[in-house]
C-alpha cells in the first residue's frame, strides 16, 4: 500500500470515527425517509457529499501540506523515496479517505435514487460529484502546495483560502457542468451546442469535459508536487495544457466576436486564453529574483536547453499569447485593417506592462502581499487614472493606460510598449540589484 | 563523500553562503560549528539537495544536488534542528511509515525498525505515542527516524538539543557507532566540548564562508595531540622535543608543549624515558582533551584567513 496513504489512514480511519460517521448518516437519511417528502433520502445525500466531500475535503485537502510544513515534518517526507505521484495520491486521498468514506456512502444513496429516472442519468450525476469532489481538493491541495513554494500557508486563514479555491472550484463545476441544472453558466441549456463548427449533445460533452478537467487537476497536482519534491518539471505538460486550453476554448462558437471572421474570432479567443492565463499563473507562481537571475545568466550564457526547461508558466503562457497576437496583427496588416491592428498591438503591450508590474512589485517588496500590491497598481492604470482623465475631458490620454483607438493610431500602442519597456527595465534592475549589494 | 565547489546561496535580500567549497571524506564524523546566522542549516539544507544554490555544485556520493535531488534524498539521513514528529501515532507506526517511505520493503520493515529503536533507546517505548514522550525521547525517536534506513550519509543539525547527559553519552556512542559501520555524519552544533567526543574533522563557518577555507583536522586517531607539562622551566622544552623521532610540536612555551604522537603506549613510555632522562621535571603527560574548542577559537579569534 502507498505508505503516506496507509499513514493517513491510520490518523484518519479510527474505529470509533467510521462508527460516528456510519451512524449520522443513516440518521439523516432516516429522518428524510419520514419527512413526509419535504426532504428525500438522495437530496440529504447530495446536501451531505456537498459538506463531508466539497467543504470538510477541500479542508483537509488544504491541510495535508500546510499542516505538515507547520508541524515540521514536511522536510522528512520531502526526503523521502515515495515518488511525486505516489505523494500526490496518497496526499490527495489520504488526507480525505474519512471525507470519501462519507461521500461514497451518500454517492450509493444518490445513485440509488436517480437511478429511476435511468441509468443514464444516475451515471451522469454520480460522475458529476465524483468529479466536482475530485477537483475541489485537487484545487485546494495545488493551492496548497503553490503556497508552500511561496514560502507561505501556514497559518488558518491561509489555510481557508486555499480550501476557498477548491470551494470555488467547486462551485465553478455546478454553474457550469450540473447535469440537472437549466443553465451552463450565462446561457440557458440546451440539448445540444456548437463546438468546433459541430453539434454536440450537451450532456455528453459536459461529462467529456468533466473528466478532462479533472485529469489536468490531478496532473496539475502531480506536477506542483514533483516542484516541491526538487524534480524539474519541464515545459512540454505545460505547453500541452495551453494548446489543449486554446483548442477547447477557440472552438466555442458562441464565443467568438462577431465582427470577425470564423479564424480571426478564433485566434482572439485562444489570445484572450493565453493573456488569462499568463495572468493568473504570473500572481500564483513564485517569483524569486534569485532564479529569474538564474534564468537570465542561462540565456545570456546560450544555455537555451536549461532556460528553456525552467521556464515558468507564465512565461510559456504570454509567449503563447504573443505569438497568436502577433498571428492576428498579421491577419490585420495583410487586412489593412489599421485600427484593429494598433488595438492588438496596444493590448499585447499592456499585457507585457502588466506582467512587468507582478514581478516588478514582487521585486520592490520581497514578501507578501506583493501581489496584492501589483493588483492595487494595475487597478490604479486602469481604472483611477482613466477615470480622472475621463472627469478632464482629455480623452485622447485614456490611450497612455486603455488600448483605446486614438488618432493618430500609434499613439495607444507606443504608449503601451514605452510603458512596458520603461516597467521591465526598472524590474530587471530590481532582480540585478542583491547580486550587485552583496 | 561530500563535494562543495564554490556554493553561492541567496536569500531574496541576503547572500547567506557566499563561495563555500570543502570536502568531507567517506566514514568519518565532521563538525559544522559556528555563529548563529553563520549558514550552518542552510548549508545542511544544500547537502541535503532541500534547497538550490544560486551557484556552485554539490556531489553528495557523486551525484549533484541540482541535477539528482532524489539520488541523493535516497541516500540521506537528515535530523532538522527544528523538527516534528506525528503525534498521534505510536513510535512503532512512526518509524514503520519512515522505512516504507524511505524505500525499505515490508518484508524487512519490522527489523528496522526494531533496530532504530533499539539504537536510540526506544525499544521498551516502542507502543508509546509520540505525543506522550518526554522532549528527550522525542528527540531520540527523530534521530531514530534519520537513521531507520541505514543511509549513507546523515546529516544531523545540533542533535543533541533537549538531551540530558546520559542520553548525549548514548548519542556520542551511536554516532560513532554509525561512523565505524560505514555510515558519513555532519553534525551541527554548539556544543564543542561535546563534538570533541566524537568528531575528527570540524568546518567553522562565519558569515557564509568556511573559515580558514578547508575542513580542519582536529583530531587523529592514530596522532592524537598531548599535552606535556613541567615544574621548572626550561627554554629549551621545545628544541628537545622537535628533536624525537615521531613528535611534532604544535606550540610549547617553558613549562607545556602542545605535541601530536603515536597512539603507541610504548612510544609514549619511552618519550617520558627521554624526557626524565634529559632533566625535565615531568609533571603531567596527558591527552589533549579539548582539541576541537582550541582549533575553533584559534580560527575565529584570530581572525584567520579566509
Amino acid at each position: 500500500m502507498n505508505p503516506e496513504f496507509e499513514r493517513n489512514a491510520w490518523l484518519e480511519l479510527t474505529p470509533l470515527r467510521l462508527v460516528v460517521l456510519a451512524a449520522v448518516l443513516a440518521l439523516a437519511f432516516f429522518a428524510a425517509a419520514l419527512s413526509n417528502g419535504f426532504f428525500t433520502p438522495g437530496s440529504v445525500a447530495r446536501l451531505m457529499f456537498l459538506a463531508i466531500v466539497v467543504v470538510w475535503g477541500t479542508y483537509n485537502a488544504a491541510r495535508s501540506v500546510v499542516g505538515e510544513i507547520r508541524d515540521r515534518t514536511w522536510d522528512s517526507q520531502r526526503l523521502s523515496s515515495l515518488g511525486a505521484g505516489t505523494m500526490m495520491w496518497g496526499k490527495l486521498f489520504g488526507s480525505t479517505v474519512f471525507n470519501w468514506a462519507g461521500g461514497l456512502i451518500c454517492l450509493a444513496v444518490i445513485a440509488a435514487e436517480s437511478i429511476n429516472t435511468g441509468i443514464a442519468g444516475a451515471f451522469a450525476e454520480v460522475v458529476y460529484y465524483l468529479a466536482m469532489g475530485v477537483i475541489a481538493q485537487a484545487f485546494s491541495l495545488s493551492a496548497s502546495l503553490i503556497g508552500a513554494r511561496r514560502r507561505q500557508g501556514r497559518t488558518g486563514f491561509e489555510v481557508f483560502l486555499y480550501q476557498l479555491a477548491g470551494l470555488l472550484a467547486a462551485i465553478a463545476v455546478a454553474v457550469i457542468a450540473d447535469p440537472t441544472g437549466s443553465s451552463i453558466g450565462t446561457f440557458p441549456r440546451t440539448d445540444t451546442l456548437r463546438w468546433w463548427n459541430q453539434t454536440v449533445p450537451t450532456s455528453a460533452f459536459l461529462l467529456a469535459s468533466l473528466a478532462v478537467f479533472t485529469g489536468w487537476m490531478l496532473t496539475g497536482c502531480y506536477r506542483q508536487m514533483r516542484l516541491e519534491l526538487k524534480l524539474s518539471n519541464g515545459p512540454w505538460v505545460w505547453l500541452g495544457f495551453l494548446i489543449f486550453m486554446i483548442g477547447y476554448a477557440a472552438g466555442f462558437d458562441a464565443f467568438a466576436p462577431l465582427h470577425f471572421d470564423d479564424i480571426t474570432g478564433r485566434l482572439m479567443l485562444a489570445a484572450l486564453v493565453c493573456a488569462g492565463l499568463a495572468y493568473i499563473t504570473a500572481v500564483l507562481e513564485p517569483k524569486s529574483a534569485v532564479q529569474l537571475r538564474w534564468l537570465g545568466g542561462e540565456f545570456a550564457r546560450f544555455h537555451l536547453g536549461a532556460a528553456f526547461g525552467h521556464l515558468q508558466c507564465w512565461m510559456m503562457s504570454f509567449l503563447g499569447a504573443a505569438i497568436i497576437a502577433g498571428a492576428l496583427m498579421l491577419r490585420f496588416g495583410l487586412a489593412h485593417q489599421g485600427p484593429e491592428l494598433a488595438t492588438t498591438g496596444a493590448v499585447l503591450g499592456f499585457v507585457t506592462r502588466d506582467l512587468g508590474i507582478i514581478v516588478l512589485m514582487a521585486m520592490l517588496t520581497r514578501r507578501r502581499g506583493s501581489d496584492l500590491l501589483a493588483l492595487a497598481v494595475l487597478l490604479v492604470a486602469y481604472w483611477l487614472m482613466p477615470s480622472i482623465l475621463h472627469s478632464l475631458q482629455y480623452y485622447g490620454g485614456q490611450a497612455l493606460f486603455l488600448p483605446n483607438r486614438t488618432d493618430p493610431l500609434w499613439m495607444s500602442p507606443a504608449a503601451s510598449w514605452l510603458e512596458a519597456v520603461a516597467v521591465w527595465a526598472i524590474a530587471a534592475t530590481q532582480i540585478s540589484l542583491s547580486k550587485r549589494k552583496s | 563523500m561530500i563535494t562543495v565547489t564554490d556554493l553561492v546561496y541567496e536569500y531574496p535580500t541576503t547572500r547567506a553562503l557566499k563561495g563555500v567549497s570543502l570536502h568531507v571524506p567517506p566514514q568519518t564524523i565532521t563538525a559544522l560549528v559556528g555563529p548563529n546566522g553563520a549558514g550552518k542549516t542552510t548549508l545542511l539544507r544544500c547537502l541535503a539537495a532541500l534547497e538550490d544554490p544560486y551557484s556552485g555544485t554539490v556531489t553528495v556520493a557523486g551525484h549533484d544536488t541540482r541535477a539528482e535531488p532524489r539520488a541523493i534524498h535516497a541516500l540521506l539521513g537528515y535530523l532538522p534542528d527544528f523538527f516534528g514528529l506525528y503525534d498521534a501515532l505510536s513510535v512503532r507506526r512512526i518509524l514503520t511509515y519512515t522505512a516504507r517511505s524511505r524505500g525499505i520493503i515490508p518484508a524487512l520493515t519490522s527489523t528496522a525498525v526494531d533496530k532504530a529503536a533499539g539504537r536510540v533507546g526506544l525499544s521498551n517505548r516502542i507502543d508509546v505515542k509520540a505525543g506522550d514522550l518526554s522532549r528527550g525521547l522525542r528527540q531520540r525517536l527523530a534521530i531514530a527516524q534519520a537513521i531507520v534506513h541505514e543511509p549513507k550519509v546523515l546529516l544531523l543539525d545540533e542533535p543533541s538539543a533537549g538531551l540530558d547527559p546520559q542520553a548525549r553519552r548514548d548519542l556520542s556512542m551511536l554516532l560513532v557507532s554509525l561512523k565505524t559501520a560505514g555510515m558519513t555524519l555532519v553534525v551541527s552544533s554548539h556544543i564543542l566540548a561535546e563534538l570533541e567526543d566524537y568528531c575528527s574533522e570540524m568546518i567553522i563557518i562565519e558569515e557564509g564562508l568556511i573559515v580558514g577555507g578547508k575542513a580542519i583536522k582536529v583530531k587523529d586517531i592514530e596522532r592524537p595531540r598531548y599535552i606535556v607539562e613541567i615544574a621548572k622551566a626550561r627554554s629549551d622544552l621545545k628544541d628537545f622535543l622537535d628533536a624525537r623521532a615521531g613528535v611534532d610540536v604544535i606550540e610549547a612555551d617553558q613549562y607545556h608543549a602542545l605535541i601530536t604522537h603515536a597512539r603507541s603506549a610504548t612510544a609514549r613510555a619511552r618519550l617520558i624515558r627521554d624526557l626524565i632522562n634529559a632533566g625535565f621535571d615531568v609533571s603531567s603527560f596527558g591527552e589533549a582533551s579539548k582539541a576541537l574548542e582550541e582549533a575553533y577559537f584559534s580560527q575565529v579569534g584570530g581572525g584567520a584567513a579566509r
